[in-house]
């Protein structure tokens, strides 16, 4: 009997904290609707960090190396180095 | 059996929700070495050995723009011990070369291009140059003789559909007395602007000698992402 309860009551736990997560009916929609669910790993990792209510929205270096910041730079007429100094 | 059973999902249960959110990942290393000047760029005996002696604070220096600054990027190998083109000796200033991501806006662009300079410098530069000066080891090597800093950004009115985007860029020379005396608040903003060496470019135009007007300016200082988390290892 008292085994019983402890294995009902961990049980309980273990799927409340796995289900916690889960995704809602609309949000399996969009999922189904799109091959891949995470447009990177970088994607993926950020996503898992973060509450889906953006409430924690914790942000790293990586993360900001993901935007488009290369493209932004690119064939930007600068300055050379050999300009400035001499080595 | 059923007891272990129980407890196994006890622990797993637990242990999944109390889990520490894990440490943002560490700078990665070839971000962080491709900003240095490479050994071999040295053409003299004292900046290869000034290189080669700090390498590893560089480095770290490096590490610490990459994880502590995210807004702004550092360029390619910019980071070392560079001397100004033109001077007869082999005065060698510690270096750091940044590029800024400035928007398009109105009022900044309504400034003249010196004005713009002045905004930058006193913006920007003066906040990299505290940062420089926090790197103690390299500051008192009597062979580094100042501080050198470069700043670039988008000209404005370059960056739109076919215009060839241009940056702005001002190089700054700062003697090591001057430097450390206005870090510590020893000489007031003006006086430091009389006693630094500037060169202005728009584009790769060089525009000479210019007179900066340098403000107090505590943006770059004090400005946080929120919730942004520095790489694991980087104290900011």
């Amino acid at each position: 009997m008292n085994c019983a309860r402890i294995v009902r009551s961990a049980l309980v736990l273990a799927v409340l904290v796995v289900t916690g997560g889960c995704a809602s009916s609309e949000q399996w929609s969009d999922w189904r609707s799109h091959s891949t669910h995470f447009a990177s790993d970088r994607h993926m990792g950020f996503s898992m960090r973060n509450n889906m209510d953006g409430t924690n929205p914790k942000v790293t270096r990586v993360d900001m190396d993901s935007a488009p910041r290369e493209s932004w730079w690119g064939k930007v007429i600068t300055v050379q180095p050999d300009q400035i100094f001499q080595n | 059996m059923v007891r272990w059973v129980a407890g196994a999902l006890f622990v797993l249960a637990v242990g999944v929700a109390a889990a520490p959110a894990p440490a943002a990942p560490p700078a990665p290393a070839e971000a962080v070495r491709e900003k240095l000047i490479p050994l071999e760029r040295y053409s003299t005996p004292k900046g290869q050995a000034l290189a080669r002696a700090h390498q590893l604070r560089l480095y770290k220096f490096s590490e610490y723009l990459w994880g502590c600054l995210p807004w702004l990027d550092v360029q390619k190998h910019s980071i070392g011990f560079q001397r100004p083109k033109g001077d007869p000796g082999d005065d060698r200033y510690f270096s750091t070369w940044i590029l800024i991501p400035q928007a398009e806006n109105p009022q900044f662009a309504a400034w003249p291009q010196t004005r713009r300079m002045s905004a930058m410098f006193s913006r920007y530069g003066v906040d990299l140059l505290r940062r420089m000066g926090g790197v103690h080891d390299v500051l008192s090597d009597s062979n580094v003789h100042g501080f050198s800093l470069v700043l670039s950004w988008l000209k404005p009115g370059t960056w739109r559909p076919g215009v060839q985007p241009v940056n702005e860029s001002l190089a700054v020379f700062v003697d090591k007395a001057t430097g450390i005396d206005y870090l510590e608040r020893r000489i007031p903003n003006g006086d430091f602007a009389r006693r630094i060496r500037v060169v202005g470019f728009d584009g790769q135009t060089e525009l000479g000698p210019q007179a900066l007007d340098i403000w107090d300016d505590d943006f770059a200082a004090t400005f946080k992402i929120p919730n942004y988390e520095p790489p694991d290892g980087v104290t900011c």
